[in-house]
């Protein structure tokens, strides 16, 4: 417990009190309103927490996105969209619920299991975390170049839709990463005579623009969207939790589990996981005609699982420096500029920024159950905010905070670059994520694997023979030959008769 | 036939190639071992060969969630009016400074996109207030000023 109270300490401060509850409504209202997603509150955000000490900017990035996860779900049940791809999975059961007049059964749940899901996540953070950092520190340059592998693979095999298109992102996102002066030789790389990318691709114009200018130009393709809201109570929806939660408390700690563990998965995250917690929990329910028409077993069983993947994300972040999701890849690459390597060392070195992050899931998930309850309140009004207004206002934003890291209008132009092709890739049904991975996992990758064969004289058989690497280089190839393995096993399936 | 499948794969293949005109005038540490060149390399390979696959894949027909994304209302205009936004904000910035430029944009934008007049005049003007207060006064990042002094 003694971490707990150096935690408290260090976030009892009036000024990290303010930034926990600024996080929370600013991630209240962007997961409110659809079409802005978590990832892209992330990048917003940057440009505040770089100038801020590291643990008032984790705390924020933390609060932040616990609350964009449930906000999402707010706009699913009101009015049929998705307020982030997290709640796509059960948006359907939520509107079906609603117009059966349950719309405040379904939002009483959404905050309570979001809430539960998120502290499961926290509890199984804070205790797996440090046990897998003592494995960490055995780890060399061999290791850590399976693990970036890893979750390389990870990040395409998990990617919806096609992999193919997954992995071009991803080797889009490597290739980003290889601009600028090369690690063995110091040799330029593609910078093209410029000197602004000798130093590389600028990491945060390059995640607004992805994630914000992207969204901008998109949004206002489609034009202003009109949509009926339904009307809710929200005084009445906490009524029933108890009763529903003793129902499924079963589904919870299944749920709550699989999220937190998908989470710690490189490269997969919360939309990710509320898809496969759904599936599991229709094969496992009794009443699996309704879903689809309106199940609440299935809000419960995904609502818990993306908010628990939200601190499985954080898991290998901080343990090994390999992002779990594109949020905690941005937390990372904001760590790298600001000096900070994340991995087994931060366990001894600067154990206050665990601890922050730790105290901080709890609290954020603590704070959902009040916050939730006033945003359910303002639900109306903020899904009435005007579009056409809303974006030129992220626009602005975007231009000022690419610009305010390093004063220089050529990140600006970074930005608009990446802005573009982010809304190419998205347009043409590429994911954006594994880009984002592949900026960050790219140098690990390629610097692991150069100073170990600077090491060894060019002997490859390392990578192979060294106990763990085997370990972790099976492990990736298993990931590789998946998609393999489960075709050969449908076609036998089909084979067999009956 | 996906059609747009096929010009990105045709992208990503002549970006392979392109990574390979340049790599070669890379130089290499002594012994003949890889250097800087490695890793570009293999992006290359693999930038060539995933992009002929999606090329071999496009030739299936349309699934049903492709079609969706295939349809729907588009207004190319406003994405190239956002666009251009940002290219006359770095244009103009330094010399006209933060507040006018954002201030004038914002409005024509929001003008561009259906707000009506007194609207856009206030939110324009109350939006650039609001960032200059929040990264001028509260971050300290030096906003350009330009010649007016503001």
């Amino acid at each position: 417990m003694d971490f707990v109270l150096q935690g408290l300490v260090l976030l009892a401060s009036p000024k990290v009190i303010l930034v926990i509850m600024i996080s929370a409504i600013y991630g209240l209202f962007v997961g409110a309103i659809p079409g802005l997603t978590a990832t892209m509150a992330a990048a917003l955000l940057i440009p505040f927490t770089f100038f801020m000490d590291p643990v008032p900017a984790l705390v924020s990035i933390v609060t932040m996105s616990a609350m964009a996860i449930f906000a999402g779900d707010i706009p699913a049940a009101l009015v049929r969209i998705p307020g982030t791809p997290s709640s796509a999975a059960y948006t359907q059961d939520s509107f079906e619920l609603t117009k059966q007049g349950k719309a405040e059964m379904v939002l009483g749940v959404d905050v309570v299991f979001s809430a539960i899901g998120g502290l499961m996540g926290a509890i199984i953070l804070m205790s797996s975390a440090p046990l897998l950092a003592e494995i960490a520190f055995t780890f060399t340059t061999f290791e850590y170049f399976w693990l970036a592998a890893m979750g390389l693979s990870a990040t395409v095999m998990v990617s919806r839709g096609s992999q193919v298109k997954g992995a071009l992102s991803m080797i889009l996102g490597l290739f980003l990463s290889t601009i600028g002066v090369d690690i063995t030789l110091g040799y330029p790389r593609f910078t093209f005579g410029s000197v602004e990318l000798l130093n590389g691709v600028n990491f945060i114009p390059a995640m607004i623009g992805l994630f914000g200018v992207s969204e901008v130009i998109r949004s206002v393709m489609q034009g202003e969207l009109a949509y009926p809201i339904a009307r809710v109570r929200a005084e009445k929806i906490f009524s029933g939790m108890w009763k529903l939660f003793r129902r499924y408390k079963v589904n919870v700690l299944r749920s709550g589990l699989l999220g937190t563990f998908i989470g710690i998965l490189p490269g997969a995250g919360a939309d990710i996981a509320a898809w496969i917690a759904y599936a599991f929990s229709k094969r496992g329910s009794k009443e699996p005609e309704k879903y689809g028409v309106g199940s609440i077993e299935a809000i419960v069983d995904s609502g818990t699982a993306n908010n628990s993947c939200l601190a499985g994300d954080w898991v290998p972040a901080l343990v090994f420096g390999i992002p779990g999701d594109s949020i905690t890849a941005i937390v990372i690459g904001v760590l790298f500029m600001k000096g900070l390597r994340p991995g087994p060392l931060i366990f001894e070195q600067q154990p206050e920024i665990l601890y922050a992050v730790y105290i901080a899931f709890i609290i954020a998930n603590l704070l959902m159950i009040p916050f939730g309850y006033l945003s359910i309140k303002c639900s109306s009004q903020m899904l009435r905010v005007p579009r056409n207004i809303l974006m030129p206002g992220i626009l602005m934003f975007s231009i000022v905070g690419s610009f305010a890291i390093n004063n220089t209008i050529f990140d600006v132009g970074v930005m608009l670059v990446m802005g573009v092709i982010g809304f190419f890739l998205e347009a043409n049904g590429f994911p954006v994520a594994p880009v984002v991975l592949g900026i960050v996992l790219g140098p690990i990758v390629e610097k692991n694997f150069m100073m170990s064969m600077i090491k060894t004289e060019w002997d490859v058989t390392q990578f192979f023979t060294r106990p763990v690497s085997a370990i972790l280089c099976i492990i990736t190839l298993l990931i590789w030959f998946f998609p393999l393995f489960m075709t050969v096993l449908q076609k036998a399936k089909a084979r067999k008769p009956g | 036939m996906k059609q747009n499948d096929v010009i990105a794969g045709g992208i990503f293949i002549a970006l392979g190639i392109f990574i390979f005109t340049q790599t070669i005038s890379y130089p290499s540490p002594e012994k003949g071992h890889p250097g800087p060149g490695l890793f570009p390399n293999i992006l290359a390979i693999l930038f060539i060969g995933f992009g002929s696959t999606l090329i071999f894949k496009a030739r299936k027909p349309l699934s049903k969630d492709e079609m969706e994304i295939a349809s729907g209302p588009k207004r190319v205009s406003n994405a190239l009016f956002v666009l251009g936004i940002v290219a006359l904000y770095v244009v103009l910035v330094n010399s006209v400074g933060f507040l006018i430029t954002s201030a004038v944009l914002l409005f024509v934008l929001m003008k561009k996109l259906g707000v009506t007049l007194l609207k856009s005049a206030v939110a324009s003007i109350v939006i650039t207030l609001f960032i200059n207060l929040m990264f001028s006064k509260i971050l300290r990042v030096p906003l350009p000023i330009g010649i007016l002094g503001w």
